[in-house]
């Protein structure tokens, strides 16, 4: 319920306030939403497999995002930025799915 | 918990074309990160059966992933109106581009045809201009202001070879003026005296005791060379009223006087101050 929540107060936030983001940092938003997607689900997956734990999951998160955003950006400066987004954007989509399949099972017991 | 795969014993060749495979199945087997299940094992047993829920710091999380997704979406929509710009301006440049390249087609096929005339132009007067260094040539040629060469005649003239100046076996600058008149008569083309070419400004006259060409003074004997057709130019000379005065003058006054046809006979140019015009000026442009 309080993830829900989190989850909408946030979008409202951000659509409402609008924050400007610097030039330098926009070419990393999405990868750093697809990573931060990745522990989201991992999360909710440990969640219903009852061994979900707060620490982890924010350190999770916030790796996750930093360490996407590293990764592109050490493409950029070596000029392979976006092969190196596509590479991240398919590990973690694998990720994403393979836990959505997980929170499929727990849910439907399917 | 996830178990570590146990470790490959196979040869490495058989491993190598599995490994991408075995990437992604690694990918997808690790999926959930090892932490929650390492941390939930130290836990033990003692919190199983209530579930855990997000506290604090998790929803502080998903408020940040909230805020990503908004303002990555914002940042999507409010790109797109420049690319559709950038792109409207880009299809409107093509346009433009496009008109150009068909002005510039029609342009470059008059520029064409424009060449193609001014290129018969060209061969037109390049024919032209050949004629026109034709008639040149052959006026440079009759007014004397090359050498010239042909066949013709060589005519030998002295005075009498033991008389006396200023009696009648002394040739005069008339007998000459007779002469010359008798070879253009005769069909002479070119015409020289003692290597004096006779042009259109060339006077024969006495200054003096001596007979001058040109201002130059002549010696006798006199060499007058005449270019002109080898067949005919002897007898045709013999014929006018200037050969036969001069053959009255060879048997009455003992004048020598020989005709020779000669082959080549190389006559020179006028000089140049004889062939400049001061007061006469033309009345019509060559053809």
């Amino acid at each position: 319920m309080i993830a829900i929540l989190g989850l909408i107060i946030g979008v409202a936030a951000g659509l409402i306030i609008e924050p400007e983001v610097p030039d330098s940092m926009e070419p990393y938003l999405p990868i750093a939403v697809v990573a931060a997607l990745d522990a989201t689900f991992g999360a909710l997956r440990a969640y219903l497999d009852d061994i979900f734990d707060d620490k982890v999951f924010v350190v999770s998160f916030l790796s996750n995002v930093i360490i996407a955003a590293l990764i592109v950006y050490l493409g950029d400066k070596l000029g392979v930025g976006a092969q190196l987004s596509t590479g991240v954007v398919v590990v973690l989509g694998i990720r994403i799915f393979s836990n959505v399949a997980a929170i499929r099972r727990h849910i439907f017991h399917a | 918990m996830i178990a570590r795969p146990p470790f490959d014993k196979r040869p490495l060749a058989d491993r190598r074309t599995k490994s991408s495979w075995e990437l992604l199945e690694q990918v997808s087997a690790t999926s959930l990160d090892e932490d929650y299940g390492r941390v939930a094992a130290r836990r033990g047993s003692q919190a199983k059966g209530s579930r855990r829920r997000p506290k604090l710091f998790g929803a502080v999380a998903l408020v940040a992933l909230g805020v990503l997704i908004a303002i990555t979406a914002l940042q999507t929509r409010s790109a797109s109106p420049v690319d559709a710009q950038e792109r409207s301006s880009l299809v409107s440049q093509i346009h433009d581009r496009e008109s150009d390249i068909s002005r510039l087609a029609s342009r470059s096929d008059l520029l064409q045809t424009e060449v193609e005339a001014l290129q018969s132009d060209a061969e037109q007067l390049g024919g032209k201009g050949d004629a026109l260094l034709d008639t040149l040539n052959q006026a440079r040629l009759l007014t004397g202001a090359v050498p010239a060469t042909g066949p013709g005649l060589r005519i030998l003239a002295d005075d009498e070879a033991d008389g006396e100046a200023g009696a009648g076996g002394t040739i005069l600058d008339v007998d000459l003026q007779v002469m010359v008149n008798g070879l253009w008569q005769a069909g002479a083309e070119a015409i020289s005296i003692n290597g004096n070419r006779l042009g259109s400004l060339s006077a024969i006259r006495t200054a003096g005791r001596a007979i001058t060409v040109n201002y130059n003074s002549l010696i006798p004997p006199y060499v007058v060379t005449a270019i002109g057709d080898p067949d005919t130019l002897e007898a045709a000379f013999a014929d006018t009223p200037g050969g036969q005065a001069w053959f009255d003058l060879e048997t009455n006054y003992g004048i020598q006087f020989d005709m020779d046809t000669v082959d080549e006979l190389t006559l020179p140019a006028v000089p140049s101050e004889r062939l400049e015009a001061q007061y006469a000026e033309r009345l019509a442009e060559l053809p």
